[in-house]
């Protein structure tokens, strides 16, 4: 019964999150980010709170007039603020029922995770009893209620000797204490919910607390114009010698409570009772054979090795032990953390469809964020320990100069506002974030060290949001946002073996940030560049490889244009790139060749090239998407499978 | 076209959110009483007579006890039950007999009832018992005009002044 339920959650649940990834995508889908999206309105209702709690009296009859005061008297801050207060309680009730869902449909909970499971319920808990406490405060006629009907629900329990609903017989029975009592419950349970937040989200490698900036802005924006159109406010003050007939209640807070009534206080226990312990069993439950064993890690060329713990996919091990494996959404949706698995089996876990087709499962692929393995695995990883130097980070930078090379392509230099140089590698790139949402991604084009300023080729795409804004708007001195650096570096750990470069347009700014590099650090490996565009105006700098054929004797530049007009007087090689380099190296064995020009340019290379002896291991790429397509990023550098 | 449509679906899901919270923060409302209804809420803790009186311990008996436990009455410390009834206009509304509390039998009897009645001039007559033997020693009858969603409570205190110790509020 309960696999069935969980089946048929997960089922809803994977179509919704596809639904929202057309909406959001993956990145910023709300549904991967319900956990840090309650964080973050945890953090709402305190700040909302401790405003609330500057104005408010606690006494019997100044409890509500000061409430009463600091919403309509001040109905543009003070209202607002409780308007928060009361809608963030109320998201975060939701976030984490539907958290907790999410969890139980994807088998979450299970392993190691119990541990999040069960902290998560004692927060579920607490969340309550903060919440209903607040309520309290306001001692309207929804706080009698919750009053009355809460003592009544606890005296059923037969350890009070005096019932406690006699507090609230008379409206003498309440005092001035009992309000300065439920205020020190009302922000002593918060802290305790702060700290156990802390110890819940601690099991979990990288367990994400802070959702996506867009989201948050989306999250406060809601929550603001819902406090506009709908401001939370108080009913009739509370007189315990008459009882409202009807109540407003706050469901998600409150739904259990016409239980009281309608079954009994006994009744409403035993199915408390049954929930919770059902919440406690689940794990139990659900365990399945991939949330049962440890096993052994092993990662190729580069030879690290770790361990995962019952349930624990190869990402969230990877993260916990510092191996620095790639990851974008990590709930099977953006197939960034996609790797391949040499040895060994593993469980799929669940990901969207699309994510992981089963070609690519056939061929040995796995999201590394959904896999669990089953048994000891041996995975791909090129480990960069360089990388751990050169950590992403979120920062604005100016644009400091712009430089058009050609028609279509704009060389632009950005200075990150941040102090100091920013730390990157060659073949790594940035993703600048668009106002609204979206992100687009550029290699880097200049060497390590050279500059403080990130450079920058960027090729107009006809439609394209970014390089339209670029060509037609963007003046010197205009600020952006991106994220950086991002990608794993091209790792030349085999720096006297000779090497070809294939770029195809823009895809010219990887290589020369990887051949100043090597120029710089006096790589003494032969080295062919294969510029490949269409007309003599795409080789926008041919000027420098020219320079560096001069200036280095290891190097040798070949361009070589597919369409070249009569007008053009083109000297130089015609045809495809690829085609060129194979005419020129029959056999590639013994042989690198990294590529770094459109998908369609790499896919129509890489078997040729394989034909003809390059080893795959030898092969790297750096493929991207000229398109308009929000999702539009370069690939990974990686061996081509 | 395809951006527009995602902010589109953006905002229907932001405006689902806002919709989801506004409505069930308030709605829908809940009926804890007919509209035509009054409460009458019976409640109080009473510690009733004890089950066997007092008796004075004969000489031998006490000779018997430790010095420092030798007290002339004995005592036991069982209390009797307490049976409440009360009824309106002439018809039962309600009965209960309410064991004393504690292990030993010797604490007092509480009682908290909900009685939800039509709004309107009622008679209202409450008798209370805490002893083994004899009848009702505590009667009180009186009519209470109860207008819709009153509460009218009725307490006990066994030293309260007037007939019967019962207290209407």
């Amino acid at each position: 019964m309960i696999r069935l339920i969980q089946r048929f959650s997960q089922f809803v649940m994977l179509r919704v999150e596809n639904s929202l990834n057309h909406v959001f995508r993956a990145e910023l889908n709300p549904l991967y980010q319900l956990g840090a999206i309650a964080y973050f309105l945890f953090w709402m209702v305190a700040v909302s709170g401790l405003y609330i709690y500057a104005f408010y009296r606690t006494g019997v009859h100044e409890a509500y007039s000061s409430v009463e005061s600091l919403t309509h008297g001040q109905w543009y801050l003070g209202g607002i603020m409780r308007s928060l207060h009361r809608y963030a309680s109320d998201g975060m009730v939701l976030t984490m029922l539907v958290h907790m869902w999410r969890n139980f449909a994807m088998n979450r909970l299970s392993g190691f995770r119990a541990f999040s499971w069960y902290t998560g319920l004692v927060l579920l808990l607490l969340l309550y009893v903060s919440g209903i406490n607040g309520y309290w405060l306001v001692w309207d006629q929804l706080a009698q209620f919750i009053a009355v009907a809460s003592t009544e629900w606890l005296d059923w329990l037969p350890i009070f000797s005096n019932p406690l609903v006699r507090n609230f017989l008379l409206q003498e029975s309440v005092n001035d204490r009992f309000f300065s009592l439920l205020s020190f419950a009302h922000i002593g349970t918060p802290l305790v919910m702060l700290a156990l937040i802390t110890v819940h989200t601690q099991r979990v490698s990288g367990a994400r607390t802070q959702p996506s900036r867009q989201i948050a802005i989306g999250v406060v924006v809601t929550l603001l114009v819902l406090a506009l159109v709908k401001p939370a406010v108080s009913q009739a003050r509370a007189d315990l010698a008459s009882v409202a007939a009807q109540i407003n209640l706050d469901w998600f807070f409150l739904m259990s409570y016409p239980l009281i009534y309608k079954w009994s206080p006994g009744q409403l226990w035993a199915l408390g009772g049954g929930v919770m312990t059902l919440f406690l069993l689940l794990p139990v439950l659900a365990r399945t054979r991939h949330t049962a064993g440890s096993f052994q890690i092993t990662t190729v060329p580069s030879a690290r090795s770790f361990s995962t713990k019952p349930g624990e996919t190869i990402l969230e091990a990877a993260i916990r032990q510092d191996v620095l494996l790639a990851y974008g959404c990590r709930d099977g949706a953006c197939g960034t953390c996609k790797g391949s698995v040499l040895r060994g089996e593993v469980d799929y876990g669940i990901y969207q469809a699309h994510a992981l087709s089963e070609q690519e499962k056939r061929a040995g692929k796995a999201l590394f964020c959904c896999a669990t393995p089953l048994s000891d695995l041996e995975i791909e990883y090129f480990e960069n320990e360089s990388l751990k130097q050169a950590p992403a980070r979120t920062m604005g930078c100016r644009v400091e100069t712009m430089r058009r090379v050609a028609p279509d392509v704009m060389v632009l230099l950005l200075r990150p506002l941040t102090a100091g140089a920013l730390k990157f590698f060659p073949s790594q790139h940035i993703d600048i974030l668009l106002d609204g949402g979206g992100r687009r991604s550029f290699s880097f084009a200049n060497a390590l060290g050279e500059t403080e300023c990130i450079e920058l080729h960027v090729r107009r795409i006809p439609g394209g949001r970014f390089t339209s804004h670029v060509f037609t708007q963007m003046k010197t001195g205009d600020t952006l946002r991106f994220e950086g650096p991002l990608g794993t570096p091209f790792v030349d750990d085999d720096r006297d073996s000779p090497i070809i470069f294939v770029a195809g347009a823009t895809g010219f700014a990887p290589v020369k940030s990887i051949l100043e590099h090597a120029f710089h650090t006096g790589s003494k490996g032969r080295k062919w560049l294969y510029w490949g565009a269409r007309s003599p105006s795409d080789l926008y700098d041919i000027q420098r490889p020219e320079r560096w054929q001069r200036e280095h004797p290891n190097f040798m530049f070949v361009p070589v244009l597919s369409a070249p007009l009569p007008e053009d007087h083109w000297q130089g090689r015609v045809g495809l790139v690829h085609e060129a380099i194979l005419q020129d190296f029959p056999d590639l064995s013994g042989f690198r060749v990294y590529a770094c020009a459109s998908l369609q340019m790499v896919q129509a290379a890489r078997p040729a090239f394989l034909a003809h002896g390059l080893s795959e291991s030898a092969c790297f790429s750096d493929a991207f998407l000229m398109s308009t397509h929000p999702a539009a990023q370069p690939a990974e550098p990686r061996p081509l499978k | 076209m395809k951006r527009t449509l995602q902010y589109f679906g953006q905002a229907c899901a932001y405006a689902l959110f806002a919709a989801l919270l506004g409505y069930f923060s308030t709605s829908p409302a809940y009926q804890q009483l007919p509209d035509d209804y009054a409460l009458v809420k019976l409640s109080f803790s009473h510690a009733a007579q004890r089950k066997h009186p007092c008796r004075e311990r004969s000489a031998e008996e006490l000779a018997k006890l430790a010095r420092n436990m030798r007290i002339a009455k004995d005592c036991p410390r069982e209390r009797s039950n307490v049976v409440v009834e009360l009824e309106m206009d002439g018809q039962p509304l309600y009965h209960v007999v309410l064991p004393p509390s504690g292990l030993a039998h010797d604490g007092v009897s509480s009682v908290y009832r909900r009685l939800p009645v039509r709004a309107g001039t009622h008679r209202f007559v409450v008798r209370l018992k805490d002893t083994e033997q004899g009848g009702f020693g505590y009667v009180r009858e009186e009519s209470v005009s109860l207008e819709a969603g009153r509460v009218l409570v009725i307490d006990f205190k066994a030293d309260a002044p007037g007939a019967g110790g019962f207290v209407f509020h």
